[in-house]
């Protein structure tokens, strides 16, 4: 029996051929389209879970309220944590954790590494298991270091590193330090990441020892594991008297400037983020946000590229079926059950998803590599090895089968014997079932067109917003070296001075955009002014910063070598100004501990950090001890590439060891709009795929609706119809559905994509015409699609149609 | 075998009510050889269909081997169709897809025989239908003679005690009509009670019977031979 089906199921298939190509080729592109998304997603989705304490670690921080607002902080004092363990109950680990890029020294060599610094409770808490040294020393001393396997390899080759020591090399000091353990390599899935685990009490002074009895010096994040049973809102209430007790000078300061207490009263509270959340969390405009949305946004994605090609299976195997209707009266006439016919057809619907199925995996372990690349993401297959993902994926392809082979199968399982022998359909007025799927099917095309066209707008006006600065004509160039920085600052300003493409050259210790290095940092000074607290984002900047960036001064003056004293004069932004609240801020002296420092100058605001967040106040330092890390070379207008290539070979004439990775602003700025390029590749993907495989239907149904209506088209043509008539009769009853489909479609688009621009300072304003074009597009498409049959239809010999009657 | 008292069957859509058969009465017995004449539309292929339990009466008594069975559901029809019964069409309805041999097996595979006998009863009535040599062969590729001797096969490798033809000859030229005319003799010879709508004075004489219809009523019956005698002889 099951042999006749199988070779019934294939003599059909190939029978069919054409829709059968039309549906695999759609199910194949749409389920390996699927299978990457879902990889993608569910790879993000699975970081940090493979700690086993997942479910009880959180990441420790504090919403405080101030006169602006509510700002989140995860930076802690150095305190913290003990004084948490010893007076809230409830704790079962905490670590302070620090991390950064550090160098150290080992038979003479030097290697930058990537360093953490830990309490013991760090390995207690997550899962980084020992494969060598001993686990219950484990970061016991002072100088004890724990390193990954990967580390060790590449620092010992094959030797065992447990015992063995090197120098850590930290504010220009050197400490020997001491391997006790080696720990397996982090899954790709950690957002933890290091190269050496040192201890806490390691950090240089500067950090740690100078601030043990410091509340206000905020520098490490901590992590608590909670005791079991312990419900992580009930342990945040209980912290509200730790929080007074510690940090009530800032309450008071809160008060003082204006602040207003949150819903419960509080102006500071300590809050709990769960680990498994880390990977999605930002703080935007000053408080802290977990947002899953795209990753749950590119599974929904996957889950209607796939919808729409199995709207495609259900009207192809619908409209096919007329076909088989004599088959199945002979069937039914000669005693086959209503169960044998389902079987039956759901088994060829079967046939066709597992072949998709199959296909679709070997394409994307084809398009896998360049995928992981497109999208910068370590996400391979092995997202899906987990027993629920599995189930999970199993079962949904066994519904999708099931509805989408099934309801066909039903359908045709349950025609009439007489009808189905004598070749007539009872349903032959409206078809609605398959009206409703492909109205439902274009909906979803036109919003995704829309998401496409809203989200290239949106990144199109970040790429070109003036930013308040000159992005396009100055090199930013991380001084990654092992040379001082002013000594290599002053080497490449006599290097490239003399070169007339070269216009100005100044240095700063912070980046604009993101460079090629990755890095970045935020500074935020809190200080008293005339009674209140000000905070201000500091940045430490070299003479001609301003003018190098062509940053407009409003009032005063910039630094400037003719002043002696103006490693004691600050520049602010507008917005600093503002704080201040004063006539003249030329007048302000800001008095720092420290010293006291001459406001000189007030320059426009410009966009220092992410386009998502609208401008802070900032101060422009000139500290003569601040080290700086970025400098940035303004070149003339016309050809870049060569002034790039210039400063370029600057840089390898100087320092011919380190990989010079200077870049343009304009590009530093695209990166920090990886996540916006990344979501508009996605979605437009989406679109075109959820447009083509539309289109695929759309193209099936017309080539089965000609057919059936052959007959009456050669009547029609016989009584005079012209051939542009009988066209527009045909493609009528299909644009009417695309039309449908767009007065659906255009309101949700709208309601998305206005609320996903609410996330955004700088925004576009929403147009129709966006919305329109949208519909116009698939309208269009659609209209293609079908002509190409309609047409040939119209066209043909009449006699033809009517002799097959 | 049959017996059919005041059967009714009414065809209606929202304005008219046509009456297809109009309390039509008549037996066929065992063994018997039928044919049942009249114009278009008189009802010849309703009644073939209620016969072949393919559709159900909307009045009166249909006794199939003694049991009533107008009223029965599709599935208890089925049932009874599918060891009971084969069907001959003027259009033959073979499936396209399926071999020769295997639109024969079909009927085989819905009763639930096993493999091994299902090939060696094929074959048995693919020799006595001499079609043997086409049993790799897809419908299209035969003559429409042959399809209908197919379709013959298909519809006694069953062994049912009733065949029912609708116009089995009306889609072949004469010689192939005389042929396929001769294997009905030949199956009622051999005992298959045989009912048969034909347009066709020249297939009706085959018939033991001639039942002729109008309006959905029986008009008149000429008894050709007496099929007991034969029988009996």
């Amino acid at each position: 029996m099951i042999r006749n089906y199988l070779k019934l199921a294939f003599r059909n298939l190939w029978k069919e051929r054409t829709f059968t190509a039309l549906n695999v080729v759609g199910l194949t592109a749409a389920f390996s389209v699927a299978f990457l998304l879902c990889t993608y997603a569910l790879f993000e989705l699975s970081y940090d879970k493979f700690h086993e304490n997942n479910s009880s670690i959180y990441q420790v921080y504090t919403n405080s309220e101030t006169p602006q607002g509510m700002e989140s902080s995860i930076s802690n004092p150095v305190p913290f944590a003990d004084a948490l363990r010893a007076e809230v109950p409830g704790i079962e680990n905490i670590t302070r954790i620090m991390t950064g890029g550090s160098s150290i020294i080992l038979d003479d060599k030097s290697f930058s590494i990537s360093a953490t610094w830990a309490d013991r409770d760090f390995f207690k808490m997550f899962s980084f298991p020992v494969v060598k040294g001993s686990r219950d020393k484990i970061l016991q001393d002072k100088n004890a270091a724990v390193i990954t396997e990967h580390a060790a390899k590449r620092f010992y080759g094959e030797e065992n590193p447990v015992g063995k020591t090197f120098v850590l090399l930290q504010d220009g000091e050197q400490s020997p330090v001491t391997i006790t353990a080696v720990v397996k390599d982090f899954p790709d899935n950690s957002s933890m990441a290091f190269d050496v685990v040192f201890n806490f009490k390691n950090l240089p002074n500067r950090v740690y020892g100078d601030n043990l009895d410091r509340w206000d010096r905020h520098n490490h994040e901590v992590y608590i594991q909670l005791e079991n049973g312990i419900n992580p809102e009930a342990f945040e209430k209980s912290t509200i008297a730790f929080t007074s007790l510690h940090y009530g000078g800032d309450i008071n300061d809160a008060k003082r400037d204006g602040a207003q207490p949150n819903a419960d009263g509080l102006y500071q509270q300590i809050k709990l983020l769960p680990l498994t959340d880390i990977n999605f969390t930002s703080i935007s405009n000053g408080i802290l946000e977990v947002d899953k949305t795209m990753h749950y946004l590119i599974l929904g994605i996957a889950l209607l590229i796939i919808f729409i090609a199995s709207v495609n299976f259900i009207n192809m195997s619908i409209g096919k079926g007329t076909k088989r209707l004599k088959e199945i009266g002979m069937r039914k006439t000669l005693g086959a059950s209503k169960k044998q016919l389902f079987f039956q057809f759901w088994g060829e619907s079967m046939l066709v998803f597992v072949g998709s199925l199959l296909f679709a995996y070997g394409i994307a372990l084809l398009l896998l590599p360049s995928f992981q690349e497109l999208f910068r993401t370590k996400a391979t297959f092995s997202a899906f090895a987990n027993p629920a993902i599995i189930v999970a994926a199993v079962a949904s392809f066994l519904i999708i089968t099931l509805v989408a082979g099934g309801y066909p199968a039903l359908l045709m399982s349950r025609l009439e014997t007489l009808q189905a022998l004598k070749g007539k359909l009872q349903v032959t007025g409206k078809n609605y079932v398959r009206d409703v799927l492909m109205i439902v099917q274009f909906s979803i095309a036109i919003v995704l067109i829309s998401g496409t066209l809203v989200l290239w707008n949106q990144l199109d006006y970040l790429r070109s917003k003036d930013l308040g600065f000159n992005k396009d004509q100055v090199i930013a160039v991380p001084l990654k070296s092992t040379k001082d920085p002013e000594k290599l600052m002053q080497l490449l300003r006599d290097e490239l001075s003399s070169k007339p493409n070269i216009l100005s050259i100044t240095a700063a210790n912070n980046i604009l955009g993101m460079g090629k290095d990755r890095s970045r940092s935020t500074s935020v000074l809190g200080f008293e002014y005339e009674g209140r607290e000000v905070k201000t984002n500091m940045l430490s900047v070299d003479f001609d910063y301003p003018e190098t960036l062509d940053i407009h001064l409003v009032a005063g003056r910039t630094h400037n070598r003719a002043y002696a004293a103006d490693s004691l004069s600050v520049v602010i932004n507008e917005s600093m100004a503002k704080q201040f609240d004063v006539e003249n801020p030329l007048d302000i002296v800001v008095d720092l501990d420290v010293a006291k420092f001459n406001v000189i100058g007030v320059v426009k605001d410009y966009n220092f950090q992410d386009l998502n967040q609208s401008i802070e106040p900032l101060t422009l330092f000139m500290n003569n001890d601040a080290i700086m890390r970025y400098a940035y070379i303004k070149v003339a207008p016309g050809n870049l590439q060569a002034s790039y290539n210039t400063v370029k070979s600057a840089w390898e004439t100087i320092e011919p060891d380190h990989e010079f990775i200077g870049s343009f602003l304009d590009e530093n700025i695209d990166r920090t709009l990886m996540k916006e390029r990344y979501m508009t590749t996605m979605i437009s993907s989406g679109s075109v795929l959820a447009i083509v495989l539309s289109c695929i239907g759309l193209f099936a149904i017309s080539l089965l609706v000609v057919a059936q209506r052959r007959k009456e088209i050669g009547i029609r043509k016989v009584v005079g119809a012209s051939i542009s008539t009988i066209t527009v009769l045909l493609t009528k009853d299909f644009l009417k559905l695309v039309a449908i489909a767009f007065v659906i479609a255009a309101p949700l688009a709208y309601y998305f994509a206005n609320q996903w621009l609410q996330g955004y300072t700088y925004r576009i304003d929403l147009s129709i015409w966006i919305f329109g074009a949208a519909g116009l597009i698939a309208l269009f498409i659609a209209i293609l699609t079908i002509s190409v049959r309609t047409i040939a239809a119209a066209v043909a010999n009449p006699v033809d149609s009517l002799k097959t009657e | 075998m049959i017996t059919i008292t005041d059967l009714e069957k009414y065809y209606a859509t929202e304005e008219v009510r046509t009456v297809a058969l109009n309390k039509l009465s008549f037996t066929v017995n065992e063994g018997e050889f039928v044919a049942i004449m009249g114009p278009s539309g008189c009802g010849k292929s309703t009644l073939l269909n209620i016969l072949g339990l393919l559709d159900d009466p909307d009045g009166g008594s249909f006794l199939f081997n003694g049991i009533e069975v107008a009223g029965f559901n599709e599935r208890k029809r089925a049932d009874l169709r599918k060891h009971n019964i084969g069907f001959v069409f003027q259009s033959f309805n073979l499936i396209d897809e399926l071999t020769v041999f295997e639109n024969v097996e079909l009927p085989l595979i819905y009763t639930g025989v096993k493999t091994a006998e299902r090939k060696q009863r094929v074959e048995e009535v693919l020799e006595k239908m001499q079609i043997m040599h086409r049993r790799k062969h897809f419908p299209q590729q035969l003559s429409g003679g042959q399809q209908q001797r197919v379709a013959v096969a298909r519809a006694v490798v069953n062994k049912p005690k009733l065949i029912l033809a609708d116009e089995p000859t009306g889609n072949l030229d004469s010689s192939n009509g005389n042929e396929v005319m001769d294997l009905l003799t030949e199956l009622n010879a051999a005992g298959t009670t045989i009912i048969m709508v034909t347009h066709s004075e020249h297939d009706a004489k085959y018939s033991h019977r001639i039942i002729r219809m109008l309006d959905g009523q029986k008009v008149t019956e000429n008894i050709l031979s007496d099929y007991k005698s034969k029988v009996e002889v």
